[in-house]
């Protein structure tokens, strides 16, 4: 146990180290903060005119303005996340397949659930890396907030998007492990993780069981669901289970693949 | 330490390699000498466990390489054809990874990784980024990091590959220097390091070992060893006949004639095991009238020996299958000799 525990945090080092060293990961890291810092001050500035428009209007209902905020500002950044993430998880196997590097890993004493595991790690780090400065900047304006903010509700909802984060991670890093191609793993994440997203509408349509069945797939629901401040369990559970699904095909994956190559 | 039993990998119908068996003593260095294609590969990724045999068994130190992987796999150090390499990383960063992914205790690490990289003569780059070595350092790195935990194995696939004559100086002692406390299994289809480094050679061709022997005993067995190349003047025939005559002469052939001389060419082989004196020959050769002008002692060499196995079988693969036999009739018997 001590030894599989050593081997993945050597992985999630080498992992997170490679992200210092990547032109990559700094435009990813630039872009995020720009665009999350743009859209955060355009999120701040509706919600104060919509409550100066009703104050106006002699509205006299309480408004939760932190909540509404939070709603809107997390529900902006996973839209981001989603065009990110793909571009972050695409690299973790193709690149090493193309290094020649698979075959160091596969041919050391690591089982592949460990390099998975690491690995997810690593790049789930380096996205919670991103989020840490928007984590400032909503202190401070949630700080000066009346009514005052509830930290349940920007717990859950960080959570939610840390878990959202690590289930498309997860499928990604699958995907990533299926090609040489690190452009073929990042449009395909993305096509993957689009479907996930909407389903529970596509389900709707459908409508009867099947439709219900899809509809629990949906990432956007059950994230929602979190950012709101429902910790619904089935929502855990349906994370959790992207992530260990995501991790079992890595590993399955690696082995399929190296049998077959000639 | 390393024992393989009737191997056999299948890549969809075609196969890579067809019932290999060989085995490698302790501190011995095999070489596996074959052209392109011929399954070496294939072989060395079986024996690290990367891919699984169709058929046969092999065994690294008495584990089943693929039931046993795991074992395995901390007892070898490998050099895939491209050495493994992160780019970002520096030359220090990559061997203490390796290092730590292959199970050194921190305590050891610092130490081992030192050692492999003096052994390599890394010392001097060990802050360079991996990305800006030139190709024969890479070629380096790779090594070091296939020695870096100190395996009882070591498995190099075509470890000169893309370095200068002198860096190839520098690898081949460097392995020779690993025999002895480590097996080296090396593939190569350069002649003469196979006959520099190894203490024995299996020949591989068309995913079939055709012979495994030591350089020396490969290249005497097969060709009879020695023998001389005459420049005479003269009836051919009346030098051929009574050259065929002396005893422990295997066979005398004419040569082709230098453009510019006038005199035969005829190459002379002796039988195996009888030294035959320059003396007799050039006695004979006087003794019948004949003009020599030059005597020059020949010694079968590796490259020979190569050319011989592997042409066979491309000649006899274009005739009749009862050819085929042939070939593989007499170098088994070498092989079984051997193992």
């Amino acid at each position: 146990m001590r030894v599989v525990l050593a081997n993945i945090l050597a992985i999630y080092r080498r992992e997170l180290q490679s992200y210092f060293a990547s032109p990559l990961a700094y435009v990813v890291a630039g872009v995020f903060w720009l665009l999350t810092g743009f859209f955060f001050v355009v999120t701040l500035n509706l919600l104060t005119q919509q409550i100066a428009y009703a104050d106006s209007l002699g509205y006299t209902q309480a408004i939760d303005a932190p909540y509404q905020f939070l709603q809107a500002f997390l529900g902006v950044v996973s839209s981001i996340a989603l065009f990110i993430l793909p571009i972050l998880s695409m690299g973790l196997y193709a690149e090493e397949r193309k290094r020649g590097t698979l075959e160091l890993l596969a041919t050391s004493p690591v089982t592949n659930w460990a390099v998975a595991l690491g690995k997810l790690l690593g790049v789930l780090t380096f996205f919670i890396t991103l989020l840490v400065p928007l984590l400032f900047y909503e202190a401070i304006v949630l700080s000066a907030s009346t009514p005052p903010f509830s930290p349940a509700v920007v717990l859950s909802g960080h959570l939610g998007l840390i878990l959202l984060a690590a289930a498309i991670l997860s499928l990604g890093m699958f995907i990533s492990s299926l090609t040489d191609s690190t452009i073929v793993a990042a449009v395909s994440t993305f096509g993957l993780i689009l479907l996930l997203w909407v389903i529970d509408t596509l389900a709707q349509r459908l409508g009867g069981v099947a439709g219900a069945v899809l509809g629990h797939l949906s990432l956007l629901k059950h994230y929602t669901n979190l950012v709101q401040g429902i910790l619904d369990s089935s929502s855990l559970l349906l994370f959790a289970s992207y992530i260990l699904l995501g991790l079992f095909l890595t590993a399955q994956a690696v082995d399929a693949f190296r049998f077959q190559r000639s | 330490m390393i024992n393989v039993e009737h191997l056999s990998k299948i890549y969809g119908s075609t196969p890579a390699i067809a019932d290999i068996t060989f085995t490698v003593e302790p501190g011995e260095i095999l070489g596996f000498l074959g052209p392109n294609g011929a399954g070496k590969t294939t072989t060395m990724r079986i024996l690290t466990g990367y891919l699984p045999a169709s058929s046969g068994r092999a065994t690294i130190a008495g584990y089943e390489v693929h039931e046993n992987s795991m074992a395995v796999r901390q007892r070898i150090g490998y050099l895939p054809e491209t050495p493994p390499l992160y780019s970002d990383m520096t030359v220090e960063g990559f061997l203490h990874f390796v290092a730590r992914i292959k199970g050194v205790n921190a305590g050891e690490r610092p130490q081992r990784v030192e050692s492999a990289m003096t052994r390599c003569n890394l010392t001097e780059r060990r802050r360079t980024l991996i990305r800006k070595l030139s190709k024969g350092y890479r070629q380096r790195v790779g090594i070091a990091q296939a020695i870096v935990h100190d395996p009882p194995v070591i498995i190099l696939d075509e470890p000169t590959v893309g370095l200068d004559p002198r860096q190839i100086i520098e690898v081949r002692n460097l392995i020779k220097n690993l025999a002895g406390d480590h097996t080296v299994i090396l593939s190569t289809h350069i002649l003469p390091e196979v006959s520099m480094t190894c203490n024995r050679v299996a020949i591989i061709n068309k995913g079939r070992v055709v012979a495994t022997n030591t350089p020396d005993q490969l290249t005497s067995q097969l060709l009879g060893g020695a023998g001389y190349e005459l420049e005479i003047e003269g009836d051919a025939t009346v030098a051929q006949t009574t050259l065929q005559t002396l005893p422990g002469v295997k066979s005398v052939e004419l040569l082709e004639p230098g453009s510019a001389s006038p005199h035969l060419n005829l190459r002379l082989l002796t039988e195996p095991g009888t030294p035959l004196a320059g003396r007799e020959i050039a006695a004979t050769i006087v003794h019948a009238g004949l003009g020599l002008y030059e005597m020059r002692r020949v010694q079968a060499n590796l490259e020979t020996v190569f050319l011989e196995l592997t042409t066979e079988e491309v000649a006899s693969e274009a005739g009749s299958a009862a050819s085929e036999e042939t070939p593989t009739d007499n170098t088994e018997a070498i092989s079984e000799e051997a193992v």
